[in-house]
């Protein structure tokens, strides 16, 4: 009895001593001093002692209990007090030690989110050539030989010998050419949101001489400006607010007919044209702002592309990145070109 | 192009009870956008007047005017329920005397000239009345004296600019239209003088001297004075495509020229000149002295078209009742019948040019329907939509973005058009397998905006260099692009290809720092078989055995690498191949070798793996002086590997790299 006494001791005061968790400082306690512990058997025990030595092996044993229970005290009060000292002496607010976190462009991420929003209802991504036959951006898509858009102070022409059927070689100055190579690859039903860079002989504050467009082109039976009215106020609504809204007004392309000029109301006036204050709104016309053009796609194009009029139709629209891009709240930069800058000043920003 | 139009003048051939704010809401709705509608006091200072500024489109220069826009304003407002009324009645042919003292031959040239309507007056110049000073003022346009604005006003009204010489300084018996001949000279009424380039459309006197250039701009020849006793008022229809180069290459951008450009309908040359015949006599006292002139060989045709309930129901996405169709279209001024299921329209002269095909009656029938009045609905999923996620190279181009944001890269979007100084710093190498056999050039701009951007580039690499330059404040650098490289290729399309190019300068950032990037981003891209391989000065990057890429050191411790991104990517797969976990356990153990230093470790490294199939990895743990660490995995998966076995495959190890490379156990 007195053997299993010092074991106990011994044992339980290493196991204590050598914890440093409070939960399990706590299983200790049980195993040794618990209900059906180690030591409260053994003292249950004493009952059955030869009568003269009960009252030496019970002192022994109450004792026992007592080092057992002081030390465990005392243990768990050391470590409450380290668990605390630990946590005081950390200045929290310190600079965290950071993973690397680099930047991508915003047109790359206006490109991801315009991407996202159309592959929901269906569409697919495509991006076609930038340097093209003339043939591709003006001839197939219904323009005449002398038309505006083709004279030499509008569109980049490349140095290059011309095509006697496509003609000469140029910058697109629109993805709507990208509707050309998508409809000539005779697979319809069609649904395709062709983003690509776009060249233009322009340079100023709002205007880049290379800058992205998006263009959208569904071709099928039956379709209608009831589905690009859907279409293009589902993207509106996904990209720039719920409380956005479109309208479209009559206007005029080569290559669509019905042509439509859409519009979304402005995000800081909510559409009304005046602000809370009664004051005018500064921002947009008569609470209107211009996104990009769209239309029911012209017979001619589709029939340029061997596609039967009579059997389908389409819409198409194509619009800026950029211009949307910055029609999300917080990009209001003034200048364009600072897009295309890269100052990292600017690009890390965001 | 815009125009802006005074609300009261707008009001003499628009009768309604509609606001100004309601005319414009259903203008820019149904029709051409009004752009803003500002108060003027400029027709009175006591009442309030109202200026419309409107945008109208390169179709319609039937809108350029008061009568066009008061026509569609009619068209829109009624279809919205508010009454309105066009009201323009076209002026009665004037009555001239038989005994006119003037005769003036006009000889045309029809392929120049497809209408030519004329007639000489006596005149009184002075200043214009109030209101017609105030009318053009509200447009924009300048009061001279009552001659002038009278040509203007007409223009405004009817949409056909019109033109008067002063007839006396005139002093000529016939006026002739030709083209001109490059090198003649023209002095205009403001006093500029034009060298023509040839081939535009002018008109001659007897001797054959230019005398006006018609469309654009009178000339100083014979403009109006204030002396001017007779003029000849003077309305030619010309060619549009004509009119816009001279007036593009002369740099006059005229209101005539701007509008001719656009092919006025010829059928209301002669509208303009009896409406102007007209106002001359009200307010310049003028008497016709001669015959009226009206050459016009070639009518105006215009055709009828059909198209059926059905089409234009599909269309627009929800029935249409062919009766209010035609209503629409008659309001607009079309003729218009039903028969059956189909619609008959005639479009008016001034729409000839612009309504063709069925779709063009549908456009007319929807926008004044209005488009607001369609629901929208989203076109359905194709059925046959499949989506092939392992072979979507714009997941492969996020996946490859994403990873070089996380590990600490800026996106750069550089311009693809470059300087001559750009191109020269260009490597000169190919790396895209299309065009190895031919002469590596850049396109060239034939019509660049600025010697900064002539070229399309070739390489990626100097621009990333720049956009470094270009930071002046900044001593680290992390940067990459993924953009488009062009050659040009005499027999075909110049080509593009996509590459990638990363530009790095940072402390401590070491060649093997670039290396295991570009091994991090072909592991994630479950791509492998890429090597480096030096030649020559360079490092190039190697797929399989084609050549992808390669890196550069630059001064101050620039390192960048381009490749080419589509090749890269089409050894890119997602394929995951699940292998069962080994039941025993790996030995594992470190060959120190003392190794001669011209032995390449990945040669000692692919030995050491072809010694036998149970070494499962080798890899160099450290490189010191001449001891090279190697830490190799022993792995069978079919039993315990004992000690004595891994000691055969050691010495196998050991004696095949003494005698390959000369290497010996440290």
């Amino acid at each position: 009895m007195k053997d299993k006494l010092l074991n106990a001791k011994n044992e339980a005061i290493s196991l204590i001593l050598s914890t440093h968790d409070s939960k399990e400082l706590e299983e200790i306690r049980i195993k040794f001093l618990g209900r059906n512990g180690t030591l409260t058997t053994l003292l249950k025990d004493l009952v059955s002692l030869p009568r003269e030595e009960k009252p030496i092996i019970g002192r022994l044993a109450n004792e026992t209990k007592n080092i057992i229970e002081d030390t465990f005290n005392q243990r768990l009060q050391t470590l409450t007090k380290n668990k605390q000292s630990m946590t005081n002496s950390i200045d929290i607010t310190d600079p965290g030690i950071r993973p690397p976190l680099g930047h991508l462009h915003l047109v790359t991420q206006a490109i991801e989110e315009i991407t996202a929003i159309f592959n929901k209802i269906g569409f697919t991504r495509k991006r076609y050539p930038e340097i093209e036959w003339d043939w591709y951006p003006f001839t197939a898509l219904n323009f005449p030989d002398n038309h505006p858009a083709r004279d030499d102070w509008e569109t980049f022409f490349i140095d290059h010998k011309p095509d006697p059927k496509l003609g000469p070689v140029v910058l697109t100055p629109h993805t709507s050419s990208g509707q050309i190579h998508e409809m000539q690859k005779g697979e319809i039903p069609i649904r395709m949101i062709n983003i690509a860079k776009c060249y233009r002989r322009q340079s100023d504050t709002s205007h880049t001489p290379m800058f992205h467009q998006f263009e959208g082109l569904v071709v099928d039976k039956e379709i209608s400006i009831s589905h690009l009215k859907g279409a293009l106020s589902y993207f509106v609504k996904s990209y720039l607010g719920e409380k956005r809204t479109i309208r479209i007004r009559p206007y005029h392309f080569q290559f669509t007919e019905p042509s439509f000029e859409v519009d979304v109301s402005c995000g800081v006036c909510l559409g009304k044209g005046f602000l809370p204050n009664k004051q005018k709104c500064k921002l947009c016309k008569s609470g209107w702002l211009e996104l990009g053009g769209s239309g029911m796609v012209h017979p001619n194009v589709l029939k340029n592309c061997n596609i039967d009029p009579e059997k389908y139709t389409g819409f198409a629209f194509g619009w800026g990145v950029e211009r949307v891009l910055m029609m999300k709240e917080g990009i209001e930069i003034d200048d364009l070109r600072m897009l295309y800058s890269n100052n990292l000043n600017f690009l890390q920003q965001f | 192009m815009n125009i802006k139009i005074l609300d009261s003048w707008l009001r003499v051939y628009l009768s309604t009870k509609a606001t100004p704010e309601q005319i414009a809401k259903h203008l820019s709705l149904c029709s051409v956008s009004v752009e803003s509608l500002e108060k003027t006091k400029i027709t009175d200072s006591k009442s309030t007047d109202y200026i419309y500024d409107i945008e109208i489109t390169t179709n319609r220069p039937d809108l350029m005017s008061l009568t066009g826009l008061a026509r569609e304003a009619s068209a829109a407002l009624n279809q919205n329920n508010i009454n309105a009324k066009y009201t323009f009645t076209t002026p009665p042919k004037p009555s001239t005397q038989s005994n006119s003292k003037t005769k003036i031959t006009i000889h045309n040239d029809s392929s120049l000239v497809n209408r030519v309507c004329a007639v000489a007056m006596e005149v009184q110049v002075k200043p214009s009345p109030p209101m017609i000073q105030k009318r053009l003022e509200s447009t924009d346009i300048r009061s001279l004296n009552n001659l002038i604005d009278i040509t203007n006003y007409v223009m405004r009204t009817i949409g056909h600019p019109t033109h008067i010489f002063d007839l006396d300084r005139l002093d000529t018996s016939t006026l002739t239209i030709r083209e001109s001949k490059t090198g003649e000279k023209i002095k205009t009424l403001d006093k500029k003088t034009y060298t023509l380039p040839g081939g535009d459309i002018v008109a001659v006197n007897d001797k054959n001297e230019i005398i006006d250039l018609l469309g654009i701009m009178g000339l100083e020849n014979s403009v109006i004075t204030d002396q001017t006793k007779k003029i000849l008022f003077f309305i030619d229809s010309n060619d549009p495509t004509k009119i816009r180069k001279t007036s593009m290459s002369l740099a006059l951008r005229s209101e005539a020229a701007v509008l001719n450009e656009k092919g006025p309908d010829p059928e209301t040359a002669i509208d303009a000149l009896f409406y102007g015949i007209e106002l001359f006599k009200k307010f310049a006292n003028a008497k016709i002295i001669s015959p009226i002139v009206d050459i016009y060989p070639n009518k105006t045709k215009t055709k009828t078209i059909s198209v059926s309930e059905e089409k234009i129901n599909s269309v627009i996405g929800i029935p249409i009742p062919l009766k209010k169709s035609e209503t629409i279209l008659k309001n607009l001024g079309f003729t218009a019948s039903i028969h059956k299921n189909t619609i008959t329209a005639g479009p008016p002269s001034f729409r000839s040019k612009d309504i063709e095909i069925p779709e063009d009656l549908i456009e007319e029938i929807a926008r004044i329907y209005g488009y607001h009045n369609i629901p929208n609905s989203l076109p359905p999923t194709p059925q046959t939509a499949i989506t092939d996620y392992d072979h979507d190279p714009f997941i492969w181009e996020k996946k490859t973005k994403d990873a070089l944001k996380y590990w600490g890269f800026t996106e750069t979007y550089t311009y693809s058009l470059v300087s001559r100084d750009i191109i020269n710093q260009s490597p000169k190498f190919v790396i895209d397998s299309s065009l190895q056999n031919s002469k590596l050039s850049p396109p060239r701009l034939q019509n660049p905006l600025s010697s900064d951007y002539t070229y399309m580039r070739t390489s990626l690499t100097p621009s990333l260099l720049k956009v470094i330059k270009e930071n002046p404040d900044r001593d680290e650098f992390k940067l990459f692009e993924i953009a488009f490289v062009y050659h040009d290729n005499p027999n075909k399309l110049p080509s593009q290809n996509l590459h990638l190019a990363l530009a790095i300068q940072q402390k401590k950032f070491t060649l093997f720092h670039l290396k295991g990037i570009l091994e991090q981003l072909c592991q994630d891209l479950g791509i492998s078989d890429l090597n480096l391989i030096k030649e020559n000065e360079s490092i190039n990057i190697y797929l399989e055995k084609n050549m992808l890429g390669f890196i550069q050191t630059h001064d101050t411790n620039i390192f960048t690498l381009e490749l080419n991104f589509e090749n890269l990517i089409k050894h890119a797969t997602n394929k995951k191949t699940y292998k069962s976990l080994p039941k025993y356990p790996p030995i594992i153990e470190d060959l120190c070798l003392i190794v001669p230093h011209d032995i390449a470790t990945g040669d000692i490294i692919s030995t050491i793996q072809k010694q036998n199939p149970l070494v499962v990895s080798v890899s160099l743990l450290d490189k010191y002086k001449n001891t090279r660490t190697f830490h190799i995995n022993y792995q069978s998966y079919h039993k315990n590997l004992t000690d004595s076995e891994v000691g055969d495959i050691r010495a196998k190890i050991l004696q095949t790299l003494s005698k390959k490379f000369n290497t010996r156990l440290k």
